[in-house]
């Protein structure tokens, strides 16, 4: 790694990002085709500032999205990156005429679809204001005004007349809060959209929306129901319904990698291995359909080496990166619980074997897990013995029984109490009748007063 | 002098009485002349003498009458030997038409001067008890024993009174009940009265420093559960209003989270049958409680160290609460050992030394053979269930083995467990058809059960009102939603 390089990743690893060293399995150009509008540049930008081995090819090819655009933000960052990263490389010199002519016809664009609306809206026409908003909002997404492109979508819905403005709308107004990350408002806008539509829209809607349903779940770690999401999409569709959000590839990985987290055997089977909608999508990325499968067939050691051998791939997803560490721990934890069901005693040379990991040996990673009670074992670790407890109905009950019999016991004693203290009147009232009692007032000024 | 005897020897007459009825009214006309003749000159002269023929089981009353009058005359010795013996076998029945005489000499004792502390503490408890075998019921004599109990540390010849559950309270409120007060069915609250000088008034403030005093005994026994279940009684006292709150009851709370940690690890939850006012108190003046409660539960142990030292010791002194502070300080660390039960069956000392913390340090224990006498006294004590062993060939480091808990009980050991409780439950009875009578006689309590009765009649009606409304409700709103569809 060059100095200029290092440099750059320790102001990433600085601002909390993460520098994934291992080159992905995927190509860059190939990669970045399966995408369209503003999405491209965010994702571009992403493995740029992650990954070591692609950041100045993805850095490149960022600037040169951003110049193809007209958001001039965008196209400073990326530059001011590729001087850090790589001054030499001729990208990485400001095109500051390019800057100054894009930066006035952003401005002179925007004021003339300011004027444009506000000549239709004084001559009350609806579908021009519709159609005078949607242009505004258009250009503002694209200069990269979310705050007021979003606004000005959402300014269209008044004036809707047809299922297909609707839909826009709504499709407009996902996109934007995606980019913002704001995952309950694309939860709440795409609820909006569903209703009325023919056959042929709906064909053409449904994957849009469970596939933005499921990246606005995986946003708010909603991990189960963001993989029935994906896994509902209907494949049937073509990709360029939803390739501003994700790719065909993406929506076999996400559904996959959080089913595999969230579901257990016997689902995974049903739902994902024999779903005919998502084998389409499970086509596309065949390893982790043979991950799934390697996990429902019990060879849990198989499915973690797979996943892991991606890991950098998926490090390096816009929407994934985040969530990787939680689910990939998840999707272990999993693992190691299914693997101990059938027996009643493991030693630890075995589960080592099985899932350990070099330096790391699985004992603390037991502890942890039978801690916050995802295992129901004890460790042995003087004769390196992991038991498993079955739960025992018949001591769970005999507890049980003797607990409520015990509540109802102190419950009762309780109920007399009360009705002594009431019965004679005690019960602690306004300061006036009691005669010096302390009230709550005084009682906080001589504590605070004890406090200070 | 013989007259006086005579009278004083009157009652009961040898021959016993047909009926309580007839007991009562003795008893009452006999109470009243010995009261009669306290005030005589000549009694008192006599007192000293009459006294050693006058037996304290036979003629309750009249020892006692003497016994009062002689206070100041009598030789200390003789005095205390005389008040001893009174106490320990006074009729039950008779002393319940004497209650002042008793209440004073209740007094003399409790007051210190007399008796050494555990003497004093004893005769009362065996008094209270005598008089009131359920200790079911609050007399002014529990609030001045437990002080002078607490106060002296002499808590342990009070345990068998304290470990009562009291659940009446003597009351302004009168009480109708028909039956004579020599009747030995009745519950104690209708002879253990202020009324009939059992007992001065007590006030909602004597009743919450019963409990909390209590508690603190507890407390200085190291008895975790029942100082839990004592202060807990101070906590949900019920209040009138949604805003009383006594400051008892905020001392008695926080020193309720401290217990709760000794005693389950864990912060305990506020009772939800507490008061609204007092669960806002508790929440804001229990603040530097709660967040030592949320630092205890943490894993390790700096939090608890800090937050301990934030506050400092002059915090802790002037709350009353440092030597708990330390205990709780101190169990941090033991009950991190607990917890250990949870996850391991075996695990070398070794390891229990590096994953556990102790509070005072914020660091782990020196040296094993430190970690070994902690595990050592933790099993010594109950605390914790297991052994220190080594392996079978006497070398290797030593291991804590966990002995687990629970196994399966026996169908029988169940049922005599589940019995056990069922008596419990039986023996509550008393007290249950008790209260009954108390509250079919309250006209508040009638009043109320009119009430509920009117109101489900009037519900009947309302019930269709409510649904219509509904309806009219839902209505509104499908036409909402089709005017937005039209959209």
């Amino acid at each position: 790694m060059s100095h200029h390089l290092l440099a750059f990743f320790t102001i990433m690893d600085n601002q909390g990002g993460i520098a994934v060293t291992d080159p992905p399995k995927f190509d860059l150009d190939l990669y970045i085709q399966n995408y369209k509008g503003r999405t491209r540049f965010d994702r571009l930008f992403l493995i740029a500032r992650s990954s070591v081995p692609l950041c100045i090819d993805a850095l490149k090819v960022a600037i040169a999205e951003a110049k193809r655009g007209a958001d001039t933000q965008r196209y400073r960052e990326a530059v001011e990156c590729l001087r850090i990263a790589a001054p030499s490389e001729p990208e990485a010199v400001f095109d500051q005429a390019w800057l100054s002519n894009q930066e006035a016809a952003n401005r002179i664009e925007t004021k003339r679809l300011l004027t444009e609306l506000k000549g239709y809206k004084n001559n009350l026409i609806k579908e021009s204001i519709r159609m005078g908003n949607e242009d505004l909002g258009k250009h503002l997404e694209s200069i990269g005004d979310l705050n007021a492109a979003a606004e000005a979508f959402s300014k269209m819905r008044p004036d809707v007349s047809t299922s297909k403005q609707f839909i826009d709308v709504g499709r407009h107004l996902v996109r934007v809060s995606v980019q913002r990350c704001e995952w309950a408002m694309v939860s709440a806008h795409l609820s909006k959209m569903g209703g009325s539509q023919s056959q042929e829209e709906e064909f053409i809607l449904q994957p849009y929306i469970k596939i933005a349903h499921g990246i606005a779940l995986l946003g708010q770690e909603k991990y189960h129901e963001a993989a029935l999401s994906f896994l509902a999409a209907d494949s049937a569709a073509s990709s360029s319904n939803y390739n501003e959000l994700a790719s065909a590839n993406d929506v076999a990985i996400y559904g996959g990698l959080l089913a595999l987290a969230s579901m257990d055997r016997s689902h995974l089977q049903q739902q994902v291995l024999e779903n005919p909608k998502f084998r389409t999508f499970l086509e596309l990325e065949p390893h982790i359909r043979r991950a799934i499968a390697q996990f429902v067939s019990g060879r849990y050691s198989a499915c973690i080496a797979i996943l892991e051998s991606y890991r950098p791939d998926y490090l390096l997803d816009i929407y994934l990166q985040k969530h990787i560490q939680t689910i990939y721990a998840q999707i272990r934890r999993k693992c190691i619980v299914q693997y101990m069901i059938p027996f009643s005693c493991v030693s630890l040379d075995t589960m080592n074997k099985a899932f350990g990991r070099p330096g790391q040996p699985i004992e603390d990673e037991l502890a942890d897990m039978i801690q916050s009670g995802i295992l129901q074992a004890r460790i042995n670790t003087i004769d390196k013995l992991v038991t498993t407890i079955g739960t025992n109905p018949r001591v769970q009950m005999q507890e049980a029984a003797l607990k409520s019999a015990e509540d109802y016991e102190r419950q009762a004693l309780d109920r007399l109490r009360r009705m002594g203290i009431s019965a004679a009147d005690l019960e602690l009232k306004g300061q006036k009748k009691m005669g010096g009692h302390p009230l709550h007032g005084q009682s906080e000024l001589a504590m605070e007063e004890t406090l200070g | 002098m013989d007259q006086i005897a005579a009278v004083l020897l009157d009652f009961p007459p040898p021959g016993g009485l047909a009926d309580d009825v007839q007991y009562h009214a003795a008893a009452h006309t006999h109470s009243q002349k010995v009261e009669r003749l306290m005030v005589l000159p000549e009694f008192r002269e006599h007192a000293l003498q009459l006294l050693d023929h006058i037996h304290p089981a036979d003629h309750t009353i009249s020892h006692l009458g003497l016994l009062m009058a002689a206070r100041n005359v009598l030789p200390q010795a003789d005095l205390l030997t005389k008040i001893t013996i009174f106490l320990s076998t006074f009729d039950r029945r008779q002393i319940r038409y004497t209650g002042k005489a008793f209440s004073v000499v209740l007094g003399w004792l409790s007051s210190g001067a007399l008796f050494p502390a555990s003497v004093a503490v004893n005769l009362i408890t065996t008094a209270l008890l005598r008089l009131d075998p359920t200790g079911s019921i609050l007399t002014s004599h529990h609030v001045a024993l437990v002080q002078l109990a607490y106060t002296t540390d002499t808590i342990e010849p009070a345990l068998p009174l304290l470990e009562k559950n009291i659940v009446f309270y003597p009351g302004a409120k009168k009480i109708y009940e028909t039956r004579p007060r020599c009747d030995m069915e009745l519950p104690p609250a209708a002879y253990v009265t202020s009324e009939y000088g059992m007992t001065s008034p007590l006030s909602s403030n004597d009743v919450l420093q019963y409990d909390l005093l209590r508690g603190l005994c507890f407390i200085q026994r190291r008895s975790w559960r029942q100082a839990c279940e004592a202060l807990e009684r101070v906590i949900t006292y019920p209040t009138k209003d949604a805003f009383s709150c006594s400051k008892i009851m905020v001392e008695a709370h926080n020193k309720w989270i401290l217990v709760g940690l000794l005693h389950n690890g864990k912060t305990p939850t506020v009772p939800a049958t507490t008061a609204a006012g007092p669960q806002k108190a508790y929440a804001t003046l229990g603040k530097p409680y709660h967040s030592i409660g949320r630092a205890f539960e943490q894993n390790t142990a700096e939090v608890l160290k800090a937050e301990f030292e934030r506050l400092g010791p002059q915090f802790w002194g002037e709350e009353n609460n440092h030597s708990l502070m330390l205990l709780v300080l101190q169990h941090y660390q033991r009950w991190q050992v607990m917890n250990l039960r949870h996850v391991y069956t075996k695990i070398s000392l070794e390891q229990v030394r590096a994953c556990t913390q102790s509070a005072e340090t914020a660091a782990p224990l020196a040296t094993v053979a430190e970690m070994e006498a902690l595990v050592r006294q933790m099993i010594d004590e109950g605390m914790l269930r297991g052994v220190v062993e080594r392996r079978a060939d006497g070398g290797g480091p030593a291991h804590l083995t966990f002995v687990s808990p629970d196994a399966e009980l026996s169908e029988a050991a169940f049922a005599h467990k589940m019995l056990g409780t069922a008596r419990r439950l039986r023996a509550l009875q008393p007290l249950i058809k008790a209260t009954n009578e108390r509250l079919a006689t309250s006209r508040d309590y009638v009043r109320f059960l009119a009430n509920q009765q009117k109101k489900e009649k009037e519900m009947a009606g309302r019930d269709y009102d409510v649904s219509f409304v509904n309806q009219v409700e839902d209505e509104d709103e499908d036409l909402m939603t089709g005017v937005m569809m039209g959209f």
